[in-house]
């Protein structure tokens, strides 16, 4: 019922756009007949017949064709294999999914994924150069053990980027109070906020 | 640029090495339970009841099967017989409740799994789920909670504590202090959803779930399933934060389990958040009473505290803090006694400092009362009662720092400055309150082994099951085998999370290091006896010797016995067995890390906002291996703290029990804005008894004590003394 991208033409601005072949599809599941056969009209829902659309993710374009309630966020990490993003509460709550979106931090799990067609969206796996160099932001998180469990950073990082560049990472204070939609059970917040600081120092956001 | 935070070393500290997994946490490479991609998955959503206790009439699943890409609904009518019931934990078994999933047409609780559909998409399981139709009767009167008339009081007459004569003491003493405290239910909410994958191939089951303890899950499972141990592997190697709430083999595993088998496909569940207030246990609320006599000098001459614990109908669970409340300051007498009140309710379970959270916060909140009517500074009060020795069976610590912790914590807070009168300090419009608490937490270890392998190229590589929560156990690992071998920390590496591996007590109790670090240390003095190498050899000598043997390589399993436990008892730990001992359960001695905590708060004199200025705690806990992720398991524990004290609850339905916050929106957990200036001390401290290690363990007892010395700092600023937790600011109104 999706598929993952056939030919797409890459903007040729960006070097590191390229495409991405169907690996993955062979692991995405079909409706087996049986199931499209007992299904009344009525209960089912359009998603076989949606259009594919293109996915524009960490400068890769990916081509798919998803139920349309599907969000970004299960997008992401059930059809393109990009599980960097979190689901911790799918309901807008706790920032764990943050993404990127047109450079712009946004919560994937109040995104449908369809809404993102054009849209270039850039998840925790799209940080690091393709050598393998770290973002400042991800240095930071490591020099000031900004996490624990990690499963709130990716979002965490993200989201400090998007505060940097919003220019709400003056003080401790605002960078407190515009990264509150992060939330982080273990409790690394000292040092959270200290790792933005000491990207937003190094004049990256 | 802000330098990090944690301490570089100190006294009997290690390195404060970087995160082994560090690089690929902050990169999205590591893989959570939830995040393994396995081929023609099918996809799982619960249906839990939306009733309290009662009975399922019937169901109509029309709908749901009508559901575009359903494949199969798993309900008490039809998975019959292929689950079956086994004991809880609570009774020598594995699981984290004794209600057989999808057992039966009755109802225990609300948020009980009572169905689950498997579909093609998540969106078609999601949707099926919502369109079940469950035709049910409710019990008239549910017992919903620790004060519903219907609820079955029981005295836990084994956890019973009596130094003394309590009452004859009491009732002559000088100064006396009587006073009952609350505190409420609350859930772990780790970051990470409870997540389950399972896949069959032929007859053997591999099971991808974060757990704080791999073994439990497979014993326990091939119980239910009836499917021998060793077709049976768990495998959690990241687990995104656990909090006692992955502990054991809750309902959902068995079902995830059956639906793949009928299927003949991986099935994958990750239950929402807030089916996750009932997938798995939580802190259960509590009320307690706490009576204290002292001389006009501040010694105590009695001391008594009660303890009731909200337990569920299915299960008698009690964290039982006044055992550990009791043994803590000198005085002669004592009683100490625990109680639980049975409701309708999912059975309770751990939450960081399952007892010493609540009945230390009724403690040490008392202690402030005494300290204030005896017009005594609190911290002297500590003093004056401060022993080396527990009270009720006169058996030694094995090493206790408490008073260094309160001067230490005490000078850097710059406690000398306090006006002691409540109300005496003020800035503006905000009243000023300092208050402080101690902190205690059982030094505790279980049975546990490890495999280090040592190669002729000069790597090491270190195996357990234990589990990297976001503690540090991977890079504590590396280090113990680094240190022990003299092989350069870069070249070891480590697996842990994965039910193949030696065998690990479970990650809780603050055990996990103290127990691992133990089996390690054991392991490398085997490797370094067969190689003739002494101790302190140097690397290339090492190497030398690994090469003089002609072997590739030089492997040995160390097992590490846990103080307190029978050489007869190392074999549990083959079968999922292995748990925490120590604190006040030792025949010998009593062993517990110590710390102290103060808080500076300030309300608004006419909003009554409360807000957390800064906190500082002083913790001295053994050896610490890794002063960086020492620091901020502290830290998040003393975080956790001021959550425990402002913030969390779990509202309670009065209709049915239903948790009525159930999200993260509402049920309130400190979020940056909450936090400020807080500084974690670590107290060096050098204990050789305690165990192999000299480790006492970090995880919970920054949590401890948080509470009280919140509640102090608001009776210091206010006057008010509030005995029910989470103190809230309509509360000062
Ligand atoms: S998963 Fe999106 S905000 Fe929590
Ligand atoms: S690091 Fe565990 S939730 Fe933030």
């Amino acid at each position: 019922m999706d598929t993952e991208k056939h030919d797409t033409t890459a903007p040729s601005s960006n070097r590191r756009r390229f495409l991405v072949g169907s690996a993955l599809s062979g692991t995405v599941p079909f409706l087996p007949h049986e199931a499209e056969a007992r299904a009344p009209l009525a209960a089912r829902p359009p998603g076989d017949a949606a259009p594919g659309f293109a996915l524009h993710v960490n400068a890769h374009v990916y081509q798919v064709a998803l139920d349309p309630r599907t969000t970004l966020l299960d997008a992401l990490r059930e059809h393109l294999d990009l599980t960097g993003v979190k689901k911790g509460c799918d309901h807008g709550q706790c920032g764990a999914c943050t993404v990127l979106v047109e450079g712009r931090r946004e919560l994937s799990c109040l995104s449908l994924a369809a809404s993102m067609q054009g849209r270039e969206v850039t998840t925790i796996e799209g940080l690091a150069t393709p050598d393998g160099r770290l973002h400042p932001m991800q240095q930071a998180f490591m020099n000031h053990d900004a996490f624990q469990c990690g499963y709130c950073t990716p979002g965490q990082i993200l989201s400090a980027i998007g505060c940097i560049r919003e220019g709400h990472a003056g003080t401790p204070v605002d960078i407190r109070e515009y990264m509150s939609g992060n939330l982080c059970r273990c409790a690394a917040y000292p040092n959270i906020v200290a790792a933005i600081e000491q990207a937003r120092d190094q004049g990256e956001g | 640029m802000t330098g990090p935070l944690f301490p570089q070393g100190g006294p009997n500290m290690g390195q404060p090495a970087p995160r082994y997994e560090g690089r690929a946490k902050v990169t999205g490479e590591a893989r959570y339970p939830s995040d393994v991609r396995l081929p023609r998955t099918a996809h799982a959503c619960l249906h839990l009841s939306r009733i309290g206790r009662g009975t399922i009439r019937g169901f109509d699943l029309t709908a749901a099967r009508a559901v575009h890409g359903v494949i199969d609904i798993l309900t008490h009518e039809t998975v019959g017989d292929a689950i079956r019931q086994t004991p809880a934990i609570y009774q020598g078994g594995y699981t984290s409740d004794s209600l057989l999933p999808l057992g039966s047409a009755e109802i225990a609780h609300w948020g009980q799994p009572i169905a689950m559909v498997v579909a093609e998409t998540y969106e078609a399981a999601r949707e099926a789920a919502q369109r079940i139709v469950v035709t049910t009767a409710p019990h008239p009167s549910p017992a919903v909670d620790i004060n519903a008339p219907g609820a079955e009081t029981r005295a836990l007459e084994p956890m019973m504590v009596q130094a003394g004569d309590f009452d004859a003491a009491y009732a002559a003493g000088p100064i006396r202090i009587d006073a009952r405290y609350t505190t409420p239910a609350q859930h772990q909410n780790p970051m990470e959803l409870f997540a389950t994958q399972c896949v069959w191939e032929g007859d053997r089951l591999t099971v991808h779930e974060p757990s704080q303890y791999v073994n439990s899950v497979k014993f326990g499972l091939a119980e239910q399933l009836g499917v021998p141990a060793d077709n049976i592997r768990v495998i959690s190697t990241h687990v995104g934060g656990a909090f006692g709430a992955k502990g054991f083999l809750t309902q959902r595993t068995a079902l995830v389990a059956i639906a793949a088998r009928r299927l003949g496909r991986p099935v994958k569940l990750v239950a929402t958040r807030e089916q996750g207030f009932t997938v798995s246990g939580y802190r259960a609320e509590t009320r307690q009473h706490v009576q204290l006599a002292a001389t006009r000098d501040g010694r105590l001459t009695a001391l008594r505290h009660e303890g009731w614990e909200l337990t569920s109908r299915a299960d008698t669970v009690a964290m039982g803090g006044a055992s550990m409340t009791t043994r803590l300051y000198a005085c002669p007498n004592i009683l100490g006694r625990v109680n639980t009140v049975a409701a309708d309710r999912s059975t309770p379970g751990f939450m960081r400092a399952p007892g010493e959270v609540p009945y230390g916060f009724a403690l040490e909140t008392a202690l402030d009362e005494l300290a204030d009517r005896l017009g005594m500074d609190p911290v002297e009060l500590r003093r004056v009662n401060d022993t080396q020795t527990e009270p009720v069976g006169g058996l030694p610590y094995t090493s206790r720092s408490l008073m260094r912790c309160f001067d230490v914590a005490a000078a850097t807070f710059g406690w000398s400055g306090r006006s002691p009168r409540p109300g005496s300090m003020r800035e503006g419009d905000w009243l000023i309150g300092w208050g402080c608490a101690s902190a205690y937490y059982p030094a505790q270890a279980g049975n546990s082994a490890a495999r280090v392998r040592l190669t002729a190229d000069g790597t090491a590589h270190v195996a357990s099951a234990g589990h990297e929560l976001g503690q540090g156990m991977t890079t504590m690992m590396a280090q113990v085998a680094a240190e022990e071998l003299g092989v350069p920390l870069e070249r070891v590496t480590v697996s842990l999370g994965d039910s193949d591996l030696p065998p690990a007590v479970v990650n809780g109790g603050s055990a996990g290091t103290a127990s691992v670090a133990s089996a390690i240390m054991i392991a490398c003095d085997a490797i370094r006896a067969r190689l003739g190498v002494p101790r302190d050899a140097p690397y290339a000598a090492l190497r030398a010797a690994v090469a003089a043997s002609g072997l590739a390589f030089v492997e040995e399993l160390g097992e590490a016995r846990a103080h307190g436990r029978s050489p007869e008892s190392l074999p549990d730990m083959y079968r999922g067995r292995a748990l925490p001992l120590g604190g006040v359960e030792l025949p010998d001695r009593v062993q517990f890390a110590m710390g102290a905590q103060f808080v500076e708060l300030r309300i608004h004199r006419w909003t009554r906002e409360i807000r957390v200025r800064r906190a500082v705690g002083a913790f001295a806990a053994g050896r610490i291996i890794n002063p960086r992720t020492s620091h901020s398991q502290l830290l998040g524990g003393m975080i956790w703290g001021i959550g425990s004290a402002l913030h969390e609850h779990t509202d309670i339905d009065q209709r049915n029990a239903a948790y009525t916050n159930a999200n993260l929106a509402d049920y309130l957990v400190p979020v940056h804005a909450d936090i400020s200036e807080i500084q974690a001390i670590l107290v060096s401290e050098e204990d050789r008894l305690v165990n192999q290690a000299g480790v006492k363990g970090v995880g919970e007892i920054g949590v401890v004590g948080v509470a009280a010395a919140i509640s102090n700092a608001v009776f210091h600023a206010t006057g008010r003394r509030l005995r029910d937790l989470p103190i809230k600011l309509e509360h000062l109104l």
